[in-house]
């Protein structure tokens, strides 16, 4: 082994460790677990035009050509073609493809993880039409079993699907909510036996932006919602889903799924996170097994519903010349395209929109857990420079975002680059401009 | 014609026929520009021939249906052809000469022997090998036999029609009775091919007069056709040719663009894979060629012509098959039949993957990849 | 048989059925593995898939604006050759006879002189996307075997097609033999490699778009 990838591998966590030949294997049954018909329909179509590296702002900002959307994915496709292709029989046969690696898969531990946000930019420009941000996706599921997730992710998957918090806190996240609630002086629901809505936190939040939980609390009781938090499942972040980790991303949405069933909700709000929003939105039915038996829907998007009904109404906003950053995970791949600017058009802000903006807006920098991986920090700062200086271009003075981890990777790079600009909560934007007395539903 | 060597040149028996010593240089020179050889030949030829006593030829007929002899004697310019039958001493020809039976052969074998070595065979028809050489014989003598007898004593053997040349149309499939070219039966004599079914009669004399005039075998291509008529293809000088270009191709026969003239490639015509020169030369005295009567080039001059697929295929056409030739619903047919095949294949593929999907997500650490 | 009638007859004949046989092999061999059912509940009704399908297999031959000032060239290059490769197999009149008379139909076609100019056109393209391919940092990276030799396979077809109508450097039988061979060529290792996108450009489009739509995102 190299001393490249001794390093790598000296940089995993305690539990990961496995010989060369289990970390094999290991990616091997992750990658048969993931192999059907669509993922291997992708493998196929791919034409090696190179054109994904074009929307990739790893690539972009370093026009280095690892960072090829596909090329992240390369030890799968060998290994579909040597396994599982229509022809994989006579390629074993005549020795036309090799078997992957060891080395060759914590190598790519860089490029599937440090370098790639999950934001899904790829799939949109490939002329394939192929959706290369599904198929990393299923790669990290590999990587994962192979032991090769990057600790920081690892360690927080671990400790959530154990305790519901990715990490240890002074206090439990229940007493903090709680604490949050009276310093900012707005009810906590907080575990009631029945409710219509579900709620969940960023931990995000609760850690860094308490405004935030106060502003959704504020938000909720102002429209007389029948709602609660439930103490056994706070957190809406998922870091089993960062990690790769197919089971414990299971068993990290299915701590939300139980409560919400408990409850009887009729919906599940995800609050102001990007890819706990895909986690249950997008992936949870088919963790669970079968359809949910309630909505998911971003605070937001039930936001503008109530707005639409007309039990939401708010008063303008004078933000000045004010931007949005979508976040990926709620626009591009979520769908939710349309309800954070109905709310800010209520608001009376007329944006002043990203050069990339709504589905092709770049990545804060920060998804996909690479904000949690310490190592990858310099890479991520130099492919925020062109986020920034968009955000800049634009001349707003007030910068808006509808996700705390793109708020937290904002604010990073405030304090890296010396930034001046802040990126504010919409929701929190929302909570300071509620008008009228709303009605209960 | 006559039987006899009467002794006189050829200057001699042309003026004693009124022709002058200057009709004749003017009639070689017209021939040596139609063969594009150079204009000093011309002259050259025609004073090489005036001085040599008439040069013998002995004309053999085998397996054919005597098309190439009417091409060579049907004329619409008489003393064109007349000067070639008084250039020449035409001491054999079954089909023209008066005499028959046993005096026919007499005549024959005393013109071989008293020109041993110098006589020119012209054979026209295939050889059949099939039952001993049965199948065409005469005065008890099968083709064969005859055939190597007389090309013991010639100087070149030209062999006219595409039959001679190439085997023609009893060399055509299931060729019932081994029929074979000339060139199969002899191997150490010089060969000219002319072929064509029949051949053009301004190229046979042609080839003929400037054989006699030079003493030379002429410039042949790899099927030892003249490359003076051979050289280019049909195609390379139709006069349709702008048609071509510009992809205007009559459909059918009598539709608009057939009647406006326009290229016949979709009907068939093997023009630019066939080899003589009557895009140039034309025929009955330059008047035609099928082409300009509104019907495709069938190929005749080409070796195995008659097993190169339908003549109203076009030569883009897939042609693998009985005949060579292939309609829509056979293709269907494989098309549909192979992708059942490969279908089935993928599914036992798919099976197969399946299989070791299942194998590799039961792998324990321990087992490795 | 001469070079000619073998190329037109059992060479093609055998092409044919290798490359109907592996196409539906290798479309069979993957279409057959497991299919997942989607059970998140869709955002838009289903008639809304199947037009959001239907509508990105255009879309995506044109890159959305945010996305042209990088990619823009390239795939024009791309889209290009291919482009002058549909309307020389296509338009020409000896194929259209040739594709025409294999289906029994017909299809009016272009000048074939112009159809000489837009081949050497393709070709002059062709050459620049392989030149791409040899240096720019990712492609260079990205390229194996299959990317090469489909290159070549296909480059070798517009080639020998152009030296057949020039009648360039043997005689036209042989040219024409050559020609007809190697698309047989073509035929043969066609469901081997990356050619195969010519039946999952269609299909591939249609699915992501019909996903995407399904979640009422943008594709």
């Amino acid at each position: 082994m190299s001393d490249a990838t001794s390093a790598l591998v000296a940089d995993l966590a305690p539990g990961q460790e496995k010989t060369a030949q289990a970390r094999v294997a290991g990616a091997m049954r992750g990658f048969a677990q993931e192999i059907g018909a669509l993922s291997a329909f992708r493998l196929e179509s791919c034409i090696h035009c190179g054109i994904c590296a074009d929307a990739c702002h790893f690539y972009i900002a370093t026009e280095d050509p690892q960072y090829t959307p596909i090329w992240k994915v390369e030890p799968f496709k060998q290994a579909y073609k040597r396994e599982a292709s229509p022809f994989a029989p006579l390629y074993r046969l005549l020795g036309l493809k090799r078997e992957v690696t060891a080395d060759e898969l914590v190598k790519w531990q860089h490029l599937l993880f440090d370098s790639c946000n999950m934001c899904g930019r790829c799939s949109l420009i490939c002329p394939m039409g192929i959706d290369v941000a599904a198929l990393i996706e299923q790669a990290r599921h590999a990587m994962f079993d192979a032991g090769l997730a990057p600790k920081e992710l690892y360690q927080k998957a671990a400790h959530q699907r154990a305790t519901g918090q990715p990490e240890p806190s002074a206090e439990p996240y229940r007493e903090q909510l709680l604490a949050i609630g009276k310093r900012f002086g707005v009810e906590i629901p907080l575990d009631k036996p029945e409710a219509a809505v579900m709620l969940c936190v960023p931990r995000t939040d609760i850690e860094h932006y308490p405004s935030a939980v106060a502003a959704l609390a504020r938000v909720m009781q102002h429209l007389g919602a029948s709602c609660t938090f439930r103490s056994d499942a706070l957190v809406a972040e998922n870091y089993g889903y960062y990690a790769g980790g197919k089971s414990w991303q299971r068993d990290i949405s299915m701590r939300l799924i139980e409560q919400a069933l408990a409850l009887k909700a009729k919906t599940l709000l995800v609050p102001e996170c990007g890819h706990a929003y895909t986690a249950l939105r997008w992936e949870a039915a088919d963790l669970y097994g079968k359809p949910l038996p309630f909505e998911v829907r971003h605070v937001t998007e039930f936001l503008a519903d109530e707005l639409v009904a007309g039990r939401l109404k708010l008063a303008r906003a004078a933000t000045g010349k004010t931007t949005f950053h979508d976040p990926c995970q709620l626009v591009r791949k979520g769908g939710v395209n349309d309800a954070p600017r109905a709310l800010m058009h209520a608001m009376g802000i007329e944006l002043d929109e990203l050069k990339n903006h709504g589905g092709f807006s770049f990545c804060c920098g920060g998804g996909g857990g690479v904000l949690d991986i310490e190592r990858a920090a310099p890479l991520r700062y130099r492919t925020m420079e062109n986020k920034l200086r968009e955000i800049d271009d634009t001349g707003a003075g007030t910068f808006l975002t509808s996700c705390s981890d793109c708020r937290r990777t904002f604010d990073d790079a405030k304090s890296h680059f010396s930034w001046d600009k802040t990126p504010h909560s919409l929701l929190e934007l929302v909570a300071s401009q509620l008008s009228g007395t709303g009605s209960a539903p | 014609m006559s039987a006899e060597h009467d002794g006189l040149t050829v200057g001699e028996m042309l003026l004693k026929h009124g022709i002058s010593r200057r009709g004749f240089i003017q009639y070689c020179t017209a021939v040596a520009s139609a063969m594009a050889l150079p204009p000093w030949m011309g002259p050259a030829m025609a004073e090489q021939l005036r001085a040599s006593p008439r040069p013998s030829v002995i004309y053999l007929s085998f397996q054919e249906c005597t098309g190439c002899l009417e091409s060579l004697t049907r004329s619409f310019a008489p003393t064109i052809e007349d000067l070639i039958f008084n250039t020449i001493s035409l001491d054999y020809n079954d089909t023209l000469m008066a005499a028959a039976g046993e005096a026919a052969e007499s005549a024959r074998t005393t013109a071989m022997m008293g020109s041993f070595g110098k006589y020119v065979l012209v054979v026209d028809g295939s050889i059949p090998t099939g039952a001993g050489g049965a199948y065409c014989a005469a005065g008890g003598r099968s083709a064969v036999e005859t055939l190597r007898e007389a090309a013991k004593g010639a100087a070149a053997i030209v062999c006219v029609g595409t039959c001679a040349a190439f085997g023609g149309i009893p060399f055509a499939d299931p060729n019932p009775t081994s029929a074979w070219p000339v060139s199969a039966i002899v191997q150490d004599k010089p060969i000219i091919n002319v072929s064509g079914c029949p051949p053009i009669p301004e190229v046979m004399t042609g080839t003929l007069l400037q054989f006699f005039g030079t003493g030379q075998v002429p410039d042949l291509d790899e099927h030892r056709r003249p490359k003076a008529f051979f050289g280019n293809t049909i195609h390379d000088r139709c006069y349709r040719r702008p048609f071509y270009d510009q992809g205007k191709f009559a459909k059918s026969f009598d539709d608009e663009g057939a009647r406006n003239g326009w290229c016949l490639f979709e009907l068939g015509c093997k023009g630019p894979t066939t080899y003589n020169a009557c895009a140039t030369v034309k025929w009955n005295g330059g008047v035609s060629f099928p082409i300009q009567s509104g019907h495709g080039c069938i190929g005749c001059s080409e070796p195995g012509f008659w097993d190169k697929g339908s003549f109203y295929s076009a030569l883009s056409a897939p042609a693998w098959g009985k005949a060579g030739e292939v309609a829509p619903r056979q293709v269907l047919e494989l098309v549909g039949g192979a992708a059942v095949v490969g279908a089935a294949l993928g599914a036992a593929s798919a099976g197969v993957s399946r299989v070791r999907q299942r194998q590799l997500e039961q792998h324990n650490d321990e087992k490795g990849g | 048989m001469d070079l000619l009638a073998f190329a037109r007859g059992p060479a093609l004949e055998a092409a044919l059925v290798i490359f109907c046989v592996g196409v539906a092999w290798r479309i069979a061999g993957f279409a057959l593995l497991r299919l997942r059912r989607d059970l998140n509940k869709p955002r838009t009704p289903i008639g809304k898939w199947i037009t959001g399908g239907l509508m990105t297999v255009g879309s995506r031959s044109w890159p959305h604006p945010e996305f042209i000032p990088r990619t823009g060239a390239g795939e024009a290059l791309g889209y290009s050759y291919h482009i002058g490769l549909f309307i020389v197999v296509g338009l020409f009149g000896p194929h259209i006879a040739f594709l025409g008379s294999l289906f029994g139909i017909s299809w009016p076609g272009l000048p074939s002189g112009l159809i000489t100019v837009i081949s050497v056109l393709t070709l002059t393209l062709f050459l620049a996307v392989l030149f791409r391919r040899l240096t720019h940092p990712v492609l260079r990276m990205l390229s194996n075997f299959d990317d090469y030799f489909s290159w070549f396979v296909t480059a070798l077809v517009l080639v020998t097609g152009l030296a057949a109508t020039a009648h360039i450097g043997a005689p036209y039988q042989t040219l024409l033999a050559v020609h007809i061979l190697s698309v047989d060529l073509l035929l043969v290792w066609f469901p081997c490699g990356k050619l195969m996108h010519a039946f999952y450009l269609v299909p591939s489009r249609a699915i992501n778009g019909a996903h995407l739509a399904r979640k009422g995102a943008i594709s």
